[in-house]
């Protein structure tokens, strides 16, 4: 009787009449006669069959269940007793977690850690007292969740030293130890003796230069603006070292917070139309630590995020064989950077690379990424085909405001203050004392922008069973790409196919909707995009499958949230020293002169001396290819094995401008040696003078790569609790752009294919979950008084990654090329190893392997070695969880969740800075300490 | 007390073959409806997603369908928005054939909300006539696609330090035990036939949940690894039911014990069987 009610409550969701009568429930086996068990074999077929049905029958009449749609008609008085969910919190506190590695090498002790997140959902069916109740027909989730977080994050940079503040040099050292010679830019002269015929060494100096006595700047040549500035930079407080290095640690709180909500709603009207309707809301601030507590804060600012999203789907079902999905999706996601906490005004940036600068980019930042999605698809099964058509048509919007520099940026070299043409010499840092910089913007938007786009996506796909064992796939898509429209026509870029008027070369700034130019700046694209697959049972053995796939594919050009191709109408006026080793750009005394230009400035030559935006015209896209042969096999015990080999390939990859310069010097000027340094000079042997160089922002189709894999995966379903996954892959990928530092040779980009920077050859992962045998019915500790609340319900779940270092990146110290190449590559000692016999953090590789090119030569290694490898990292989560059950509907489960639970230490790369010979990098091929460190947190959530 | 198990095999087994054990001790066998026994199945379909798994699975059906014994009555029932008949078990096979051909997908899985229900369905017909129950299932679900959220998709775009999603499975794994502890009263074995094997990680802790419930019942889950494997798979559950599942009532003196220690040995033949079993009087 009492199970019966819960069958129909469950069943129907409707009350059981208690007046109608019951069917006999329970023990059957006590009513049963005592017959001879070979009797009782074969009873009364038809009869015991008539009842079974007459059985059903009367439980789908009694219970009001028919054969039809589903109807929102039924009635149920405790509908919210149909409602599940769960209630959640997951706490995080810095009592739980270890302390980082990088942190505790360093003498640090935890940071401060206050993590709360939270929530709740529900769903079932929409019920509204009096009014309406969804039964079957309608259902609802709604899920909400917050966090907040305060967290301390601490950093440890190199600024400048107490003495060096003050003009004191006395006591600074390079890399190697030497004293840091530190010249005074006043005493430059050219030296009579100078032998052009000759490179430029101590003893074949082009410009004599005279130290400052004692290494020391005296306080009156000190510019009074950086002085100024210093009032707002931070003193030493760390002597991480070496050489005075790693001297300012700091450590303030980040503070983040979040709400969001994601509610769906699905109705089905009658049997074939079903209508699914959604929305998403999250609200966020992103904090980040300051760098320091006042208004030239250098770090990462505040943010603000917005995001939003709504969607409706229909689901026709035309037929057993056809099936229509309509859906208009719409998402918004917003951005914005809050101003910096007790500040007004906002500081202009000042960069002295190596030293942490003051002031940032991008104070103001502006930003929303709008699109709408309306697609169709129709799935058709005739006879052994399964067609699918699909349309889609994307919109998209970018409305951005983001000036990089507002109030300027000054940045400052060691030129200036060095000895000309010898490395080693001289310092941003005090150049920047003396006020001097070598380059300097200031960014002028007068508007944000609105980019703007279309997109249509058309798919045939098709798959076809040949026979019994043989499924063939092939699928086309058509992709047609508008380019990028902005709503004011507030676009430009550089053509190569107008003539600049300033000196008649190819090169000039046109603007979208002028003089007969089009509204965008690249084509329509049309492309294809084929795949093909094949699924094999050979020998009709249907637990082994062969799968073959091929398939090629474009991706459209992303709009950017930058204001990227608008210099027109938003530009960044720079100044540029004429010869950086000789004369500043202009000093911090004098400030920003008023900006040459007046915005808008439409006229063909208004980019000229600027790095000039550069939109590539034939609207290139990335283009992929992609093989893979798979061989499965099912295996007795409720094993999957399966075998895989794979090749892809991209070519046409977007690139940056660290990787793509359409203005960069032929290598062959390299023999023009320090006449580069002319800023005069150094332009006109650039393939476009008029221009310092492109910023081509991410989007100039370059970049190739290719990447083979083979991998091994075993998993083993539940037995005994127990569900077990593993992979092992080897891949080897290469291409012809990658790495942190860029690239030495953009002429030709065969030089510079490497293998991938941040490439793994050996991943290998294990995942499992285990059900602990313990409680009531289980092998251990079968109790069942109250003592089962403590042994049952105990699982956990786990991961393990175990990879192989990523190739070493190689670098020398000095970049003595005049501006010819950007990132040098260092230089191969021939007979040399590079590798050592016992490899530790003391000495990972042989540094002695490589050498600093010469001044204005290339350097012939690779862009990232081909054996030599950092260390290797592992890492092992795991999630302990115990769950109580309250009811048969209601529970309670604890977890915790470790990530690095065994408080690994990964080393941290070695020091891959290769000094000259008279200075080499002490900490060249050493590891510089690990990294990683526990982090635990604690979970409940209610389950009803 | 009915105890479902399943010995493949030839010939049938003799109930005096049989020895089940409760809690160590002997049971007395009442009756044992073998292979080629009267037979009541609840076949429910839970079509959901791809019509190229879908259509050689109404085929397989449809074929094994068509070569049943008369002792066989089949009743057809629909997995979405809650399990509900779709075509009386006393209707003529032709009827059963039109009815399969003409089920129509719908875009939300049920079978989660269907297990209980279908395996209290068939206790209640099993309590009522001596004929061998089972449901099976035919199913091409996606743990991602349920009303319900199974998934926990991320809220929060901007909360870079969430660690709640590392172990997505808590969820489903959170429902899988809730059905199991709902359904360890009951006494007629459940099959599943899954059309599609999916090996990410939500689908994966899914699929095991579903093969660790469907054994606790006394059936089985198969899942198939590509279309040929389809009426393979059809054709193995269909076997194990027809051909290997048996089921014992044994007589049990009321208790209040909650756990049946539960042995059944054959010699010379291979038994899969529940080994213990939750029993209580205040849950029957």
């Amino acid at each position: 009787m009492r199970a019966l009610r819960v069958l129909a409550a469950t069943l129907i969701l409707i009350p059981v009449a208690a007046a109608q009568p019951q069917p006999p429930r329970g023990n059957s086996t006590a009513q049963a006669p005592r017959t001879s068990p070979a009797a009782r074999t074969a009873p009364a077929a038809a009869d015991e069959l008539q009842k079974a049905v007459e059985e059903f029958r009367v439980q789908a009449t009694r219970l009001g269940l028919t054969e039809g749609p589903a109807t929102a008609q039924r009635r149920d008085t405790k509908g919210k007793s149909r409602w599940h969910g769960r209630l959640f919190e997951n706490l995080r506190n810095d009592f739980l977690d270890a302390v980082p590695h990088e942190v505790a090498q360093r003498g640090g002790s935890k940071n401060i850690l206050r993590r709360n997140q939270f929530g709740f959902n529900v769903s079932g069916p929409v019920l509204i007292p009096k009014l309406y109740d969804g039964g079957r027909a309608t259902f609802f989730t709604f899920t909400y969740e917050g966090m907040r977080e305060k967290i301390g994050r601490s950093s440890l940079r190199t600024i400048a030293t107490t003495a060096e503040r003050t003009g004191d040099w006395s006591a600074t050292v390079d890399s190697a130890g030497a004293a840091l010679p530190i010249y005074d830019p006043q005493t430059t002269a050219p030296n009579p003796g100078y032998d052009p015929g000759q490179d430029v060494s101590t003893s074949n100096l082009e410009y004599n230069r005279v130290p400052f006595a004692g290494n020391v700047i005296p306080a009156s040549r000190l510019d009074r603006a950086a002085q100024s500035a210093m009032a707002l930079y931070p003193t030493p407080n760390s002597d991480a070292g070496p050489f005075f290095r790693n001297n300012y640690f700091v450590f303030t709180p980040e503070i983040n917070s979040a709400n969001g909500i994601i509610a769906r709603v699905d109705h089905t009207a009658g049997e074939r139309h079903r209508i699914g309707s959604g929305v998403n809301f999250s609200n966020g601030q992103d904090g980040a630590s300051p760098l320091f507590l006042n208004e030239a804060n250098p770090g990462a600012p505040v943010r603000s995020r917005r995001n939003r999203r709504a969607f409706v789907e229909h689901i026709f079902t035309l037929s057993p064989q056809r099936i229509n999905t309509f859906t208009v999706d719409a998402y918004s996601s917003q951005l914005e950077n809050l101003p910096e906490a007790g500040s007004e005004s906002v500081f202009p940036a000042y960069l002295f690379s190596p030293y942490l600068g003051m002031g940032r980019s991008t104070t103001v930042l502006k930003n929303a990424r709008n699109q709408f999605i309306v697609s169709n698809g129709h799935s058709i099964r005739w006879k052994q085909h399964r067609v699918r058509l699909n349309g889609r048509f994307i919109r998209e919007q970018v409305n951005i405001y983001a000036p990089a520099y507002p109030e300027g940026m000054f940045r400052f070299g060691a030129g200036l203050t060095s000895l000309p043409g010898i490395n080693n010499t001289g310092h941003a840092f005090a150049s920047f004392l003396l006020g001097q910089a070598e380059y300097a913007e200031k960014s002028v938007v007068l508007s944000p922008s609105y980019f703007r786009r279309s997109r249509f996506n058309f798919g045939f796909a098709d798959t076809w069973e040949i026979r019994k064992g043989l499924v063939f796939s092939v699928s086309v898509g058509l992709e047609v790409s508008e380019p990028r429209k902005e709503k004011y026509d507030r676009q430009s870029t550089v053509s190569f196919a107008a003539l600049n008027p300033a000196n008649n070369r190819p090169g000039a700034l046109i603007v979208a909707g002028v003089n007969g130019q089009g509204r965008a700046f690249q084509p329509f694209v049309t492309r294809g995009e084929p795949s093909a697959g094949l699924t094999w049972n050979p020998f009709g053995a249907a637990k082994t499958v062969v799968r073959l796939g091929y398939g090629r594919s474009y991706s459209a050009i992303p709009i950017y949230s930058v204001q990227w191709g608008t210099q027109a109408f938003n530009g960044s006026p720079t100044w540029v020293a004429a010869n950086p080793q000789l004369q500043p750009a202009l000093t911090l005394a004098q400030g920003l002169p008023e900006s040459p230009r007046t915005f808008p400035d439409l006229r063909p030559d208004s980019a000229n001396n600027t790095v000039a935006d550069l939109i590539e015209p034939r609207g290139i896209q990335p283009t992929y290819q992609s093989f893979s042969l798979s061989f499965e096999r099912e295996l007795p015990g409720a094993f999957l094995f399966t075998l895989g080999l794979g090749h892809a390939g991209g070519r046409n990859l977007l690139l940056g401008s660290g990787s793509s310069n359409p203005n960069a010097i032929p290598l062959s000027a390299l023999e023009y040696g320090v006449q580069l340094n002319d800023e005069n000079f150094n332009r006109s042997v650039r393939p476009f003078p008029q221009y310092q160089r492109f910023d081509v922002y991410a989007s100039w189709p370059e970049g190739r790569y290719q990447r083979d894999a083979c991998s091994l995966r075993v998993e083993k379903r539940a037995s005994s609790g127990l569900a077990l996954s593993a992979s092992y892959e080897f891949s080897k990928q290469m291409d012809n752009y990658s790495g942190p530092y860029g690239i030495q040779d953009y002429y030709n980009r065969a030089n510079e294919k490497a293998i991938t920077a941040g490439s793994n050859p050996h991943a290998f992962t294990v995942t499992y979950s285990y059900e602990l045998p313990m409680g009531p019915n289980r092998l251990l500790f079968p109790l069942t008084d109250w003592r089962r609340y403590l042994v049952e319900g105990w699982s956990l779940s786990g991961v393990t990654t175990i990879v192989s270092g990523e190739p070493l990146a190689l670098r020398p110290q000095f970049n003595n090329t005049g501006r010819v190449v950007d990132t040098l590559h260092v230089n191969v000692v021939p007979g040399a190893d590079p590798h050592v016999s016992s490899r530790s953090p003391e000495l990972w590789f042989n540094p002695a392997a490589f050498a600093q090119p010469a001044d204005f030569t290339l350097g012939d290694a690779s862009r990232t070695h081909p054996t030599l490898r950092g260390p290797g990292a592992q890492n092992h989560d795991l999630s302990v969880n115990k769950r109580i059950s309250l009811s048969l509907e209601k529970s309670v489960e604890f977890s915790m969740v470790g990530l690095n639970f065994v408080n690994h230490a990964n080393w941290s790369d070695p020091d891959t800075m290769i000094g000259p010979a008279s200075a080499p990098n002490v900490n060249a091929g050493r590891i510089i300490g690990s990294r990683g460190g526990r982090v635990i947190q604690l979970g409940l959530r209610f389950s009803f | 007390m009915r105890v479902p198990f399943q010995a493949p095999g030839e010939p049938a087994l003799k109930p005096e073959e049989v020895k089940i054990t409760l809690n160590g001790k002997a049971a007395r066998v009442v009756r044992l409806l073998a292979p080629g026994s009267d037979l009541f199945l609840l076949l429910v379909l839970d079509l959901s997603g791809d019509l190229t798994l879908v259509d050689p699975a109404r085929q397989a059906l449809l074929k094994r369908l068509a070569a049943l014994p008369g002792n066989v009555r089949v009743a057809l029932m629909r997995a979405q928005d809650g399990l509900r008949p779709a075509l009386d078990p006393g209707a003529p096979r032709a009827a059963l054939t039109a009815a399969i051909e003409s089920l129509a997908t719908s875009p939300r899985p049920g079978l989660l909300d269907s297990l209980e229900n279908a395996q209290m369905l068939a206790d209640s017909i099993a309590a009522r006539a001596h004929v061998r129950v089972a449901a099976l299932f035919i199913s091409d679900s996606n743990v991602l696609n349920y009303q319900e959220d199974y998934s926990n998709p991320v809220v929060n775009s901007s909360d870079s330090g969430d660690m709640s999603r590392r172990f997505p499975e808590g969820l489903i794994n959170e429902k899988i035990r809730q059905i199991k502890a709902r359904m360890r009263h009951g006494e007629s074995p459940l099959y599943l036939v899954h059309l599609q094997y999916l090996s990410d990680r939500l689908n994966t802790a899914y699929q095991t949940g579903l093969q660790e419930l469907l054994r606790s019942s006394g059936g089985s889950a198969e899942y198939c690894r590509s279309l040929a494997d389809i009426p393979n798979s059809v054709d193995r559950a269909c076997d194990a039911i027809l051909q290997a599942q048996y089921t014992a009532e044994v007589e049990m003196a009321p208790g209040k014990n909650g756990t049946v220690d539960l042995v059944v040995i054959a010699e010379g033949r291979t038994i899969h069987s529940r080994p213990r079993r939750q029993f209580s009087e205040k849950g029957r």
